[in-house]
């Protein structure tokens, strides 16, 4: 028999973990969005929409400090920021193309020098991802090598079930201690149908082939044609799951503040400019091509994977219509 | 602070003494001001750190003195934004955060027994000159060594009493220069754009290596003149300078194709630069 967890004892398995002081964060009604937030009860759990923003902000924040500093009697001090007190954390309800960001990003933010301001929060998280059924027109996560199904990422995996209630599969260890610190929350059931996903427009891809095709055409027409129209705001990069482009600066005065890491965009104009002036990615064509290669190319290059999840949010977002997964596709369809 | 596992947090360092080397150019020397730290920093020539002035942020200079120099380091920089405004504005004995070392370096070793020729141009020199002074204190082990150095003007020449000393020295052979119209009426040196200068002064490429380091601009038009002297590319290396944060392969803007300039740099042989997305 398969195993199952009804909904409401999914509802009931938040507001226990809410009591073991844990940070339980899943989609939730804020304002006329859903966004990822941080659930004070089970009721609160919303898994009709597919949240505005990316789960990504759970390890890498918008912002946050990386150290202070102070001034005192003319000695600067500088302070650690004390990571042990960042919260045992379980993201609860993310679909696959958000439950996969982390598995992609702990290869940048672990080689080499460790970034453990997101390697803290990666070991104190539990990611319980579900199955996908809210997918829009925008969505193209079959085609970057995921599914409305797939389980990458995910700790503890949820499938829908027709007529209510979850299939569950502890995926990693995390998964399966979970379920086994609330096992009467868990059981068997007779088999039911999972809910059906909702069908994508966009063909699987042979990501190996656009890889081949970026590996031959840094220079080529297809990069003016495409971002011609692009404003450089950011937006795309912003509520990208995978985007991990980060600026640090300091808040504060002289005397005392505190130094932040925060997000940045390579469409951004700024991004690479030199102190001379000169900047290598001086026009938005270039940059964008940069976004492309970034994801599609320079990552595999590096760390043999695929900086996309095909969540279709830059789609979503873009505010002149820029189309991601039409680009890949265009890119797909060319034969030299 | 260096038992921390926070990869961000910089070393404390004093300014021990400021040298204006044009009117916008300054160098710091700093000197770490926890002991064990003092003892253990050592870097090879070549290498970065980024440099922070609390309360602006950091920014990313080579470290432009020698590694066989010990007890201190010295960063050379110009005064254009928030950071190295904020850096000029500090006076000896404040403070200044140093995260570092990072980034490859020049294969010093490789280049015993050969000639060397350095050519650099404007604020491009204090990436070289940690080198220079590197094997100049290991004179022995190296053949003839000649240094191109040009300016835009006179006063835009780094390291003017460095200068007067290679000039002096008979084991250096100093090509001084500055672009037309920047020189004055006492002026020593050549009047031309390193290019030109270059290929007039012209070194041989007989068991030669070339460093060079410079804008773009000068880079584009110095590599032809080089391989006309019959510089082979894997004889000719440069440093990339481009714009950092993090310094360590995350923050993702000095990328040049598929090539981190701070993980993979920034020293590159002209065969390795020519190998890249043309980016620069």
């Amino acid at each position: 028999m398969p195993q199952i967890i009804t909904e409401a004892n999914l509802r009931n398995l938040i507001d226990l973990l809410v009591k073991e002081a844990k940070l339980v964060v899943g989609p939730k009604q804020a304002g006329s969005v859903v966004l990822y937030e941080p659930l004070a009860t089970g009721s609160e759990l919303n898994l009709d929409a597919l949240p505005r923003r990316s789960s990504k902000e759970l390890f890498f924040p918008v912002c946050e400090d990386i150290l202070t500093y102070r001034k005192e009697g003319g000695v600067t001090k500088v302070s650690d920021v004390d990571r042990s007190r960042f919260p045992e954390t379980v993201l609860i309800g993310a679909p696959p193309c958000d439950a996969s960001s982390p598995s992609i990003l702990d290869a940048v933010f672990s080689w080499d020098y460790h970034d453990e301001f997101y390697l803290e929060r990666r070991r104190k998280s539990t990611i319980i991802g579900i199955a996908c059924t809210k997918g829009d027109d925008a969505c193209f996560c079959s085609a970057v090598g995921l599914a409305p199904d797939a389980q990458q990422g995910s700790d503890l995996f949820l499938t829908p079930l027709k007529g209510g209630g979850f299939a569950y599969t502890a995926v990693t260890g995390k998964g399966e201690s979970l379920v086994a610190a609330h096992a009467g929350l868990f059981g068997n059931a007779p088999a039911a149908e999972p809910v059906e996903f909702p069908g994508q427009d966009t063909e699987k891809l042979d990501l190996a082939k656009i890889k081949n095709w970026l590996d031959r055409h840094f220079e080529d027409p297809l990069w003016e044609s495409i971002s011609d129209i692009c404003i450089g705001c950011g937006a795309c990069a912003f509520i990208c799951p995978a985007c991990h482009c980060f600026d640090i600066n300091d808040e504060g005065s002289a005397d005392n503040g505190s130094r932040r890491k925060h997000w940045d965009a390579c469409g951004f104009s700024k991004f690479t400019n030199h102190a001379s002036g000169h900047n290598p990615r001086d026009i938005q064509n270039k940059r964008y091509r940069n976004r492309i290669m970034h994801k599609f190319k320079y990552y595999d290059d590096k760390f043999g994977k695929t900086l996309c999840t095909g969540c279709g949010r830059c789609i979503r977002a873009c505010p002149v219509g820029i189309d991601i997964a039409e680009i890949i596709s265009t890119i797909h369809g060319k034969e030299d | 602070m260096c038992q921390s596992d926070n990869i961000y947090l910089p070393n404390l360092a004093t300014i021990e003494a400021i040298v204006d080397e044009t009117p916008d150019v300054r160098t710091l020397r700093l000197v770490f001001q926890d002991e064990a730290v003092r003892e253990s920093f050592s870097f090879r020539a070549g290498q970065f750190a980024e440099y922070s002035a609390f309360g602006s942020g950091e920014s990313t200079f080579c470290i432009a003195s020698p590694p066989t120099r010990k007890g201190y380091i010295e960063c050379c920089f110009r005064g254009v934004g928030r950071v190295t405004e904020a850096l000029r504005g500090l006076e000896v004995g404040d403070t200044v955060g140093v995260r570092g070392p990072y980034g490859n370096s020049f294969p010093i070793e490789k280049f015993y027994g050969k000639n060397l020729v350095f050519i650099a141009g404007g604020i491009a020199l204090p990436p070289l000159r940690t080198v220079i002074w590197n094997c100049l204190d290991l004179r022995e082990k190296f053949g003839d060594i000649t240094i191109v150095y040009g300016a835009r003007s006179e006063s835009d020449l780094v390291y003017k009493r460095e200068l007067a000393e290679w000039q002096e020295r008979d084991d250096v052979r100093l090509v001084k220069c500055v672009d037309p119209g920047g020189n004055g009426p006492d002026f020593d040196g050549k009047v031309g754009f390193v290019p030109h200068v270059l290929e007039e002064a012209a070194p041989s490429a007989e068991n030669t290596i070339a460093l060079v380091c410079g804008p773009p601009v000068m880079i584009k038009f110095t590599l032809p003149v080089l391989e006309r002297l019959g510089f082979s590319d894997d004889a000719i290396y440069t440093t990339l300078e481009n714009r950092m944060k993090c310094g360590v392969g995350k923050c993702g803007r000095c990328n040049v194709g598929n090539v981190y300039v701070c993980k993979d740099g920034p020293v590159f042989t002209a065969r390795e630069v020519k190998a890249m997305s043309q980016e620069f």
